[in-house]
């Protein structure tokens, strides 16, 4: 069929590597809990995909075998009105794989998705109308301003660390995404939720806003920045002093009842 | 049935479509209405799909700006109103509406003038949205209008969200309406002989989906009534200040099940046209009807897997998540049965068999990746990203679209009296065939790679082949769709006359006249099965029309 061949092509063409947006899976994951939904996302492929070439297939041979002209001349059809025996196995069948992939699925949520309390640091992430703040404990807020034209501000984090990420909403909701990190969280006005990151190599990864916000929905990117704890500490130094040298606005967090 | 016995028709009956206006304001006939119903869906189809072109020449290179990011927004607000409550919604009641009553042997619905009130309000409905774009901007913030985006501090100039609101309360209002009127005919409107377990599958389809539409209606009116007391009195439900999460709880209350209102009636259609064509009665009668049931249960314990992302207790995503999942099982019996009821048998890929068959190819591929968002760890990747996209319209374009047109390829000769080009049919249906997956699937890869949904434009230039190719394929839908529009004029004039029963049908509406008369049924054949004409056909009482009959009518003028 058509979508086969085009799956195969997609497959194919990702492979070769160059070309964007056609790849069949996550960016490579930087972060453990972006691994953990990475795995599971394989580990679904597999039924899926058994499933999906397997009735892609069964459809196909009904349209080569059983059409009217492949038919001896006069063919009558069996009149089968059902058989309990095959309508039970099929609804048994695939009720053991959605219970399976049910299970890995829960497994892996209550494993990355509880809030944390083991974290290294904490950043306080807040979205607005179009942009992100991000407060650190030690006083450095970095503003991320939404932009198409250039690359934004980007927020930095020691790699190896568990960062703590609370998100907050000050307007409408917005919802953080670096897929190479992990899945989105969204920032939501009037109560906090959370996430946590722990990147394992220094280098730089892009994200949007995912949740529509406006106008400006589309100039809310994001990019993140993992630094060797040296440089990462250097950072810190040089923003603290810009930020004494010209002070920002601090950010107004409103107070957050709990969800 | 020899020409002879053909009754004459009365005048308002002749099969064009130009009859006296004022029949067409006046009518309590279920099959005017009916057709009324059907044009106003297909006019919205083509609205919509405007609005997607201008979407998709907006996204097929970087950074481009056709539309401002204003306009955009509200483009993509109109495209899914459009095709998700005036199109796919609008045209499924009428189909209904012309096929329940013949399919069931009744002469007319249960409350012809609540029918002819509940469609009129369908292009108040229409007007009231459209109206938004004439109030200094339409609804903007996406189909689903999540709260506070829609409040009046982030939307102080317009009146398009008020219009919006209005609208969908009438929408709702109206379909309350004609589920109510379904349910009624088909409980106390069957023929004699028309047991319940001998209603045909497309019937039970509209059963469940009155049920659905008759249950969620009312939360989504209450959901806009409260969005216009925050904009208009002042009251704080789901502004910054408020809980904006309550909203979505309302909203996909009625969003998720309204995905079964608009693919029931579709695996209704499907399960009708199959064993027409395969020769063979369908596999498991009651086993479709159980996982037809078994969907509108579940349909309504899923709400919240819109709503991975928003911070709820892992249990209570847990739970949202498993009962997502388990809905692949009904619908994965309902697959089985189409297949094991085409297994041996002698099947005719005729136009509306090809749309079906086109129909289970892609549905397969929105089941499956249903089941990857379901999972919440993997949803929270996939989330409003290009992936969900892709599969929405696999749902919905693949599974709804797909058997919408298989539909009316079956039906429009019993409604018209006269067939679809089978040529233009056949063009119509590979053309958008490919035209749909070269467009869709590679829209997963997009999501995959983090290209969020109604984003305006985007930067990364890596992403512009794939959207390039994306919006090409678009434009091979367009032109689909202008062949069928083609196909469904040219037919209406000057197609070949179809007869009563031009494909060796099994159900009741093949026993009347094409189109029927405005009772419907000289006489209600006896009914013994679910398939009644079948039976009929096999104890000899009425033959298998070998040629379609010319009508003794005058011909159409032809243009």
């Amino acid at each position: 069929m058509t979508a086969l061949g085009l799956v195969a092509a997609a497959f194919l063409l990702s492979s070769c590597g160059g070309l964007g947006g056609i790849s069949p899976i996550f960016p490579a994951p930087v972060s453990p809990n972006g691994q953990g939904i990475y795995d599971l996302y394989i580990g679904i492929s597999i039924p899926a995909i058994i499933i999906f070439i397997g009735v892609e297939v069964a459809l196909l041979w009904v349209v080569l075998r059983y059409r009217r002209s492949r038919q001896p001349v006069g063919y009558v059809p069996p009149q089968i009105h059902g058989h309990t025996g095959l309508e039970i196995a099929w609804t048994l069948a695939p009720l053991a794989v959605v219970l399976a992939i049910a299970v890995y699925s829960f497994v892996e949520l209550q494993k990355d998705f509880q809030p944390i309390n083991n974290q290294q640091m904490k950043v306080i992430v807040s979205g607005h109308q179009f942009g992100w703040n991000y407060s650190y404990e030690n006083g450095v807020v970095v503003h991320q301003e939404g932009s198409l034209v250039s690359d934004v501000v980007p927020f930095v984090v020691p790699v190896n660390t568990l960062v703590k990420l609370q998100f907050q909403g000050t307007d409408v909701i917005h919802s953080w995404w670096v897929p190479a990190i992990s899945g989105k969280t969204d920032a939501v006005p009037g109560y906090d939720n959370f996430s946590w990151l722990k990147i394992t190599q220094t280098g730089t990864w892009r994200g949007e806003c995912a949740e529509l916000c406006g106008a400006g929905h589309s100039t809310m990117q994001i990019i993140v920045q993992a630094m060797d704890q040296a440089d990462y500490d250097q950072w810190v130094l040089t923003q603290l002093k810009a930020q004494h040298a010209s002070p920002a606005p601090s950010p107004s967090h409103s107070p957050s009842p709990s969800p | 049935m020899a020409a002879t016995t053909v009754l004459p028709r009365p005048k308002a009956y002749d099969d064009t479509f130009f009859k006296p206006i004022s029949l067409w304001l006046t009518t309590t006939d279920h099959k005017l209405i009916g057709i009324m119903y059907m044009v106003t869906g297909i006019l919205s189809f083509v609205i919509g799909g405007i609005f997607a072109l201008i979407i998709r020449l907006q996204l097929s290179q970087p950074n481009l700006s056709i539309v401002d990011h204003e306009t955009y927004n509200q483009m993509i607000s109109a495209h899914g109103v459009t095709m998700i409550f005036f199109f796919v919604t609008i045209f499924l009641t009428g189909i209904a509406n012309y096929m329940v009553p013949i399919m069931i042997g009744a002469r007319d619905m249960a409350f012809p003038r609540v029918n002819l009130l509940g469609f009129w309000l369908v292009p108040v409905s229409i007007i009231l949205y459209y109206s938004g774009f004439f109030s200094g901007g339409a609804l903007d913030a996406g189909w689903t209008g999540y709260a506070p985006l829609t409040e009046k501090a982030y939307q102080a100039k317009s009146l398009g969200v008020d219009f919006w609101a209005m609208s969908l309360i009438v929408w709702a209002i109206s379909g309350i309406m004609a589920s109510t009127n379904f349910l009624t005919t088909i409980v106390a409107l069957r023929a004699p002989g028309m047991k319940l377990t001998r209603l045909p599958l497309f019937v039970w389809a509209q059963i469940s989906t009155s049920i659905l539409l008759l249950v969620v209606g009312a939360p989504l009116a209450a959901a806009m009534i409260l969005v216009e007391f925050d904009r208009q009195l002042g009251t704080q439900f789901f502004t910054t200040q408020g809980r904006p999460v309550l909203y979505q709880h309302l909203f996909w209350f009625f969003g998720h099940p309204e995905v079964y209102i608009m693919i029931l009636p579709g695996f209704g259609m499907i399960s009708e046209i199959i064993p027409v064509f395969a020769r063979k009665p369908i596999f498991g009668y009651m086993t479709m009807v159980a996982a037809l049931f078994g969907i509108v249960f579940l349909s309504m314990t899923v709400w919240a897997h819109h709503m991975f992302t928003v911070g709820m207790n892992t249990y209570v995503e847990g739970f949202f998540m498993l009962m997502t999942m388990l809905i692949a099982v009904p619908t994965g019996i309902k697959f089985f049965n189409w297949i094991a009821t085409t297994w041996w048998g002698s099947v005719e890929f005729t136009v509306p068999m090809k749309f079906a068959w086109g129909f289970l190819a892609t549905f397969l591929i929105g089941g499956i990746t249903g089941v990857y968002l379901a999972s919440v760890p993997v949803d929270t990747q996939l989330h409003q990203s290009y992936y969900v996209v892709a599969h929405l319209h696999y749902v919905l374009f693949g599974g709804s679209v797909f058997t919408i047109f298989a539909g009316l390829y079956y039906w429009f000769p019993k409604i018209t009296g006269r067939m679809l080009s089978r040529t233009l049919g056949e063009w119509n249906f590979w053309t958008l065939f490919i035209g749909f997956n070269g467009t869709f699937l590679i829209m997963h890869t997009l999501g995959l790679e983090g290209m969020p949904r109604r984003i305006a434009t985007y930067a990364n230039p890596a992403w512009g082949t794939t959207n390039m190719i994306i919006t090409i394929s678009s434009f091979l839908i367009a032109f689909s769709v202008l062949l069928f529009l083609i196909n469904v004029v040219r037919s209406w004039h000057g197609g070949e006359i179809a007869g009563d029963d031009p494909w060796g049908g099994n159900t009741l509406e093949w026993a009347t006249t094409s189109p029927p008369p405005p009772y419907n049924f000289e006489r209600v054949p006896p009914v013994h099965s679910y398939m009644p004409l079948r039976d009929l056909h096999e104890s000899g009482e009425v033959k298998p029309e070998p040629e379609p009959e010319p009508e003794p009518e005058p011909e159409p003028v032809k243009v």
